[in-house]
């Protein structure tokens, strides 16, 4: 079935538990989906813009309203909506850093932080994981220290990550925020993972912006996400034109530099939006989804050889296994060969997990019900079992 | 212009997406609880409602 020549209809969501690391969090609310049939023509939030024209004033739909929802929901001064986390990073930095300033980010910073450094023209700096891949403010500590001995310059900027993407692991961000700011350094805490998943509070974390991705754990359209930060910088990373046409003389009234004016001028904000009161909902519900992780892994960690590479007990559902000893083994000579994981678990009804990945692979539970999570952690146990592996009960 | 055959349009769209919703509630198997079952039952009755507006306003 086709929603457009050549456009397959996707289903994934409604034929099967969806495990994929990135997506879990961003599936949409039934509300979202319903914003998305009402707003999904080009700027179809502008029907009711007037001065001053921009983005955070409309007021319908509710858009002024929702920005102030979002600063309170994360305990920040402001927010502003960004087209994903990834325009938070490169606002903050475009904003904060100058050419060859150093910029801390840590061994588990997604790219796109790296790349906002690049488009700054800073020198990235990475603070290490310890052995048990958490970033401590020890390891902060030093690096500062390190940077600042090597550069003769205080890093520009901090980054670091909540929860990272490639553990899932949650690292002490206060402690490492305390640190920084010991040396003045402001920080930047990515919420990709956690802000609409879990409860964030910003002011608590000492963070000077935080930014959440509304496609990655907000029930929103990509791409969306959030910026936030106190009121101490606010001015400095949503400052105002300044510019004016030589020709013309045209000035752009209160238009945001780092935004390049407006945002999400349509389907994006108003799905986010339209999820919101469900995402203020889920985020206190977040121990059920830890619960329901940690059965899970506790089914995988049943099967002989199985290991979990993320922190354990589960403090977040995206988690990283390492099934090398055990369904690896079996890859090996199954006519299947690495696919035969995944094709197992398709035929009972679960996707998300990289296709042909037998040795390190990443799972996201984030969603499921209690039933679910029961299904899926037999379903392994199930498909181990088949194969001649043996589980402990 | 027709406002009620808009309207029941939108409505009839709200009305598959709840439905589309608890397909996404209840993968893979799609067994509803009794619950799930009479909640269906209630959209369904109002989408057949939907669907006797269109048909009132575009094919009378």
């Amino acid at each position: 079935m086709n929603c457009g020549e050549g456009i397959d209809t996707r289903q994934i969501d409604e034929l099967y538990i969806n495990l994929d690391p990135i997506q879990a969090g961003g599936r949409l609310t039934t509300d979202a989906m319903k914003a998305v049939l009402a707003y999904g023509d080009g700027y179809s939030v502008c029907d009711h813009c007037n001065k001053p024209f921009r983005l955070d004033y409309i007021s319908k739909p509710p858009l002024a309203e929702f920005h102030k929802d979002l600063a309170a929901f994360v305990n920040m001064d402001t927010a502003r909506l960004v087209p994903g986390a990834r325009r938070g990073f490169q606002a903050v930095a475009d904003a904060l850093v100058k050419p060859d300033d150093p910029v801390l980010l840590t061994a588990y910073s997604h790219y796109t932080e790296f790349i906002s450094v690049e488009q700054a023209r800073g020198t990235p700096f990475e603070i290490p994981a310890d052995e048990s891949h958490i970033i401590t403010k020890d390891a902060a500590a030093d690096r500062i220290e390190e940077v600042i001995r090597t550069t003769g310059k205080k890093p520009a900027l901090m980054f670091v990550e909540q929860v990272d993407y490639q553990y899932g692991n949650l690292h002490p961000v206060a402690d490492i925020i305390k640190v920084a700011h010991q040396y003045d350094i402001p920080v930047l805490c990515n919420g990709a993972y956690t802000v609409g998943i879990m409860e964030v509070d910003g002011k608590a974390l000492g963070a000077d912006f935080l930014v959440g991705s509304g496609h990655k754990s907000m029930a929103a359209p990509a791409p969306s996400g959030v910026l936030a930060t106190t009121n101490e910088w606010a001015e400095t990373v949503f400052r105002t034109t300044r510019v004016k046409g030589d020709l013309t003389g045209r000035t752009f009234g209160i238009k945001e530099v780092e935004m390049m004016g407006c945002t999400l001028m349509g389907v994006t904000s108003v799905g986010m939006m339209a999820s919101f009161p469900h995402v203020k909902k889920r985020v206190k519900e977040f121990d059920s989804q830890v619960k329901y992780v940690n059965q899970i892994v506790d089914a995988l960690l049943s099967i002989e050889g199985t290991t979990v590479q993320s922190e354990y007990l589960r403090k977040h559902t995206l988690t990283r296994m390492n099934t090398t000893e055990s369904f690896d083994k079996i890859a090996k000579t199954h006519k299947k060969r690495g696919f035969f994981l995944t094709s197992a678990l398709k035929e009972r009804g679960i996707t998300g997990i990289l296709a042909g990945s037998t040795r390190v692979w990443k799972f996201n539970s984030y969603g499921v019900t209690e039933e679910q999570a029961k299904y899926v952690a037999d379903a392994f146990v199930d498909i181990a079992k088949a194969e001649g592996l043996s589980c402990s009960s | 212009m027709s406002k009620r055959a808009v309207d029941a349009v939108f409505q009839g769209l709200y009305l598959l997406t709840d439905i589309r919703g608890i397909l996404r509630d209840t993968v893979p198997s799609h067994t509803l609880s009794d619950k799930q079952k009479q909640e269906a039952e209630k959209i369904i009755g109002k989408l057949e409602k939907q669907i006797s507006v269109l048909k009132e306003e575009l094919l009378a």
